[in-house]
Order: C-alpha cells, then sequence, then structure tokens
C-alpha cells in the first residue's frame, strides 16, 4: 500500500507489545438477575434431563449439550439461565431471562475469555511466546477500554440459546 | 473507580451483529439509571441488526434481495440512509467499496443461502434510490451491507447514549468502535500475524476506529484460499495478510473506509479519506507470515 497523508504504515511491532486476549467480567449472575428480573425472588431450578431428553435437545438444537453447564432459576413472570459456550477464540458465559411465554427477553454476556494464542497462525510468531500458552488470560489492563482488530464472530451463542430454549421446551415448559 | 471525581461506568456486553457489542457509559447516575440508557443504546442496535441483517428473512436486506429486481421496494428510514451513503462511497471510491457483494459472501459460505446464484449479477450501478424510501434494483444482484451497517450500528448506540445525557461512552461491536465524550479511550490494535496480542496502542476521543483485515475469517472454498473482504470489481478475495484500521469522526465511514484503503486506488482513496476527515493505518503481514 503505498504511504500518504491519509495512509500511514504502522511500524512493524517485531514482538507483540503486550497481550491484548483477554478476560472481562461484565456482570455477576446476581447482578444479572437484578437487571433482568428487579427485585422478583428467584428459585433454583433443578435440572434433571433424562439421557432421552439430553439426546432429545442434541437433536432438536443440533449441538452438543453437557447437562451441568446449565443453570436455571424461576421468577414470576418468567426464568432465568446461565449457560457457557466455548468458541474458536473464547469461552462466552452469559445470561438468558425468558418471559412465562417461553421467547427471550434478554441476553447478557457475563464473562469472555478470549483463547490465548489459541489460533496464532504463524508458528515462527507462536514460539516467541510458549510459555505463555497455558497462562490464565490477562486481564485487559486497567487504563485499556477496547480492542480493534478484525471480528470475532459470535455464532457459538446463538447456538447456546436454540440449545437453551430446545433444553426449556423438552425439560421445564409447563405442560 | 479510581478516584472520586471520576464518574461512574457500567460496562455491559450482548452477542449482536453476529459479534460481542461491548458498551460504557459513564456518567455521576446511580448505576440503575446508567444501565437503562445502556439498555437504549443495545436496542438501538438490535433495531439495526432488524433492519439490516442478510441473515434475518424479515429484514429489509433480504426484502430488497428477494423483491428489488421485480417492484420498487419501500425500506424504513435508517436502511434508506444506510444505502445512501454506501452508493455515496461506491461513486466515490470508484467502485472499491460496494455492497452488491452478497451472491459471493454466499457462493464462499460467509453467508447463508445463494443456490442460485442470479445471472449476470450487476453491481452497485445498478441500485436505484427512488423517493419515499423506496429502492430498486434494475439487474439481479443481491446486497450485503456487513461492510457498514455495524458502523452505523455503533454511530446509533452513541447517539442513543447521548441523547439520554451520559457524559461519556465507547460502543464497540467486535472492534468497531466510537468514543464519545471527554474521556479519552485507550484501544490496543491487534496484530497481525499474531491477533491474541496486541501490536499497537492508540488513543480515541470523540472518534470511530474499524478494522478490516482477514486473519479471523479465511477458510477454503472449492481447494482455495478465501476471505470475506473481496474486490468488487474483480471478485477477488483479499488474502494479504495486512490490518488496516480507519479512525473517522463516526463508524459508519470508518467501518466502510477500511475496505476503500484495501481496493481504491491511490489517488481516489487519499482524496475520499481527507473528505470524510479519516485517517488509515496499516499493518502490514510480516514476511514470514504463513
Amino acid at each position: 500500500m503505498t504511504p500518504s497523508s491519509r495512509l500511514l504504515l504502522l511500524p512493524f511491532a517485531a514482538v507483540a507489545v503486550c497481550a491484548p486476549a483477554h478476560a472481562m467480567v461484565y456482570l455477576s449472575v446476581e447482578e444479572a438477575q437484578k437487571l433482568m428480573f428487579g427485585d422478583q425472588a428467584l428459585t433454583p431450578l433443578p435440572l434433571s434431563l433424562s439421557p432421552q431428553q439430553v439426546a432429545a435437545v442434541e437433536k432438536d438444537a443440533g449441538v452438543k449439550f453437557f447437562p451441568g453447564s446449565l443453570r436455571a432459576w424461576k421468577g414470576a413472570d418468567g426464568y432465568f439461565f446461565v449457560d457457557a459456550v466455548i468458541g474458536k477464540h473464547d469461552l462466552i458465559t452469559y445470561a438468558v431471562a425468558l418471559g412465562q411465554d417461553g421467547k427471550v427477553r434478554q441476553v447478557e454476556i457475563l464473562e469472555y475469555r478470549e483463547a490465548y494464542g489459541g489460533d496464532v497462525r504463524n508458528p515462527r510468531w507462536r514460539k516467541q511466546f510458549t510459555g505463555k500458552q497455558h497462562g490464565d488470560p490477562l486481564h485487559l489492563g486497567e487504563d485499556i477500554q477496547g480492542i480493534s482488530g478484525a471480528t470475532l464472530s459470535c455464532e457459538h451463542v446463538t447456538d447456546g440459546i436454540r440449545r437453551l430454549l430446545s433444553v426449556y421446551d423438552i425439560a421445564i415448559r409447563p405442560r | 473507580m479510581t478516584s472520586p471525581s471520576a464518574p461512574a461506568e457500567v460496562c455491559r456486553a450482548r452477542p449482536l451483529l453476529g459479534t460481542r457489542v461491548e458498551i460504557r457509559a459513564a456518567a455521576d447516575w446511580p448505576a440503575a439509571r446508567l444501565h437503562a440508557a445502556a439498555d437504549a443504546a443495545f436496542e438501538a442496535i438490535q433495531r439495526v441488526q432488524e433492519r439490516m441483517s442478510f441473515h434475518d428473512p424479515a429484514s429489509d436486506v433480504s426484502l430488497l434481495n428477494r423483491e428489488a429486481l421485480q417492484r420498487p421496494v419501500q425500506v424504513d428510514g435508517a436502511t434508506y440512509s444506510v444505502l445512501a451513503a454506501a452508493l455515496d462511497l461506491s461513486r466515490r471510491s470508484g467502485g472499491a467499496f460496494d455492497v452488491a457483494v452478497g451472491t459471493r459472501l454466499q457462493l464462499w459460505g460467509y453467508l447463508p443461502g445463494g443456490e442460485e446464484p442470479p445471472d449476470g449479477e450487476a453491481d452497485w450501478t445498478a441500485i436505484r434510490l427512488l423517493p419515499d424510501c423506496r429502492v430498486r434494483f434494475e439487474r439481479p444482484l443481491r446486497i450485503d451491507l456487513g461492510g457498514i451497517a455495524k458502523g452505523y450500528a455503533v454511530d446509533c448506540a452513541v447517539a442513543s447514549l447521548l441523547r439520554d445525557g451520559v457524559q461519556s461512552a465507547l460502543v464497540n461491536a467486535g472492534g468497531d468502535m466510537r468514543a464519545a465524550g471527554p474521556a479519552p479511550r485507550r484501544i490496543w490494535l491487534r496484530h497481525p500475524d499474531a491477533p491474541a496480542l496486541g501490536a499497537h496502542q492508540l488513543t480515541l476521543c470523540d472518534q470511530a476506529l474499524a478494522t478490516s483485515a482477514t486473519y479471523f475469517s479465511r477458510r477454503l472454498h472449492g481447494g482455495r484460499e478465501v476471505s470475506p473482504l473481496l474486490d468488487p470489481r474483480s471478485g477477488r478475495p483479499c488474502l494479504d495478510g495486512a490490518s488496516v484500521s480507519m479512525l473517522a469522526p463516526d463508524c459508519l465511514h470508518a467501518d466502510a473506509l477500511t475496505k476503500v484503503v484495501l481496493f481504491a486506488a491511490p489517488v481516489l482513496r487519499d482524496r475520499l479519506l481527507a473528505d470524510c476527515g479519516a485517517q488509515a493505518l496499516v499493518q502490514q503481514a510480516s514476511a514470514v507470515a504463513a
């Protein structure tokens, strides 16, 4: 690309200055409950799906389901769920509020953890950071407030919500 | 908060626009009021998604792709204005930015459907904007607003937050972001060779920033590599490992202009960037990139 007054070629960062691979906690479970249900009392709803129900959920949603990752509560006017999904580059914990009608009322991401070095394409680059590969994701610095780059898809959350709706339909919905 | 004088800030995220959208809003308010302002801003983004998503059969974009060749189709004013901005950028960039790339993105599996590509597909010049928010395609084509609507959605969220009176805000839709208010925001640019890592830091203040790069999205199609960034005129995918970031006054332009930098002639590019008050920051991939 030809540089000009409008196009600045940034100097090549030979060694990355720092790691933006990060973890963000947006809301605790309690904060999300309050945000979605106000002061309503929420009662934990034990989910004990039979193997047949698990198979039915997987067939209906088209994704694997490991019961245990999903937690549910019941409120006066709906249901509250907390679930986690793993994507190619990240792990996302999220909360969903369903109305009495089983329709999604609100979705909030609670926690985001980017896989650190999980998909670095270049082996030579990767080698520089071995030893950091298995560390915990680093937190965004106190004064850093965002990361710009190619967009990471969030499709796995969509899959997770579809699965959660199947669980609701198969194991929770009053009949 | 680090100092007693700093206003309270909430930071929330929702899955929208196919990515993680993060909203930070700060004001000397109780947290509940800040959360309500963030809710309203997320809803503004949701409305853009409902109108402009290629994936939603009920969106304006899907309606246009189904019917605008047969008859003039009336769309929402927001969709109409994004299309008008897109066509303006197409004209001024010599076609380096073009929303009429839907068919190819379907063919490569970046968009759903597309079993039957239309014959003799046209480019942006076949899109007619008519009075009363009506749109007509004069030749067969399918539009995708993925290269511009995310930036527009960020602008809508910022407008909503400012209308509600927050002091400062940062809305970040998967790397396309805009900062508003007096608080400077420190941002990392991902390293194009090692996107899990940061290469450069910069500070945003009442500005938008968007980045286009292919490191997360390149894939194989029919034995050759493709990417969702493509030169609309040749139809060839961008496989350069570079990362293009754009600083601009608003996020719609920051988003769309990254594509202009990748594909426009330097003379057109520099004039357009100057007209838009935009500045491109390019990180080239290292020679050792795979």
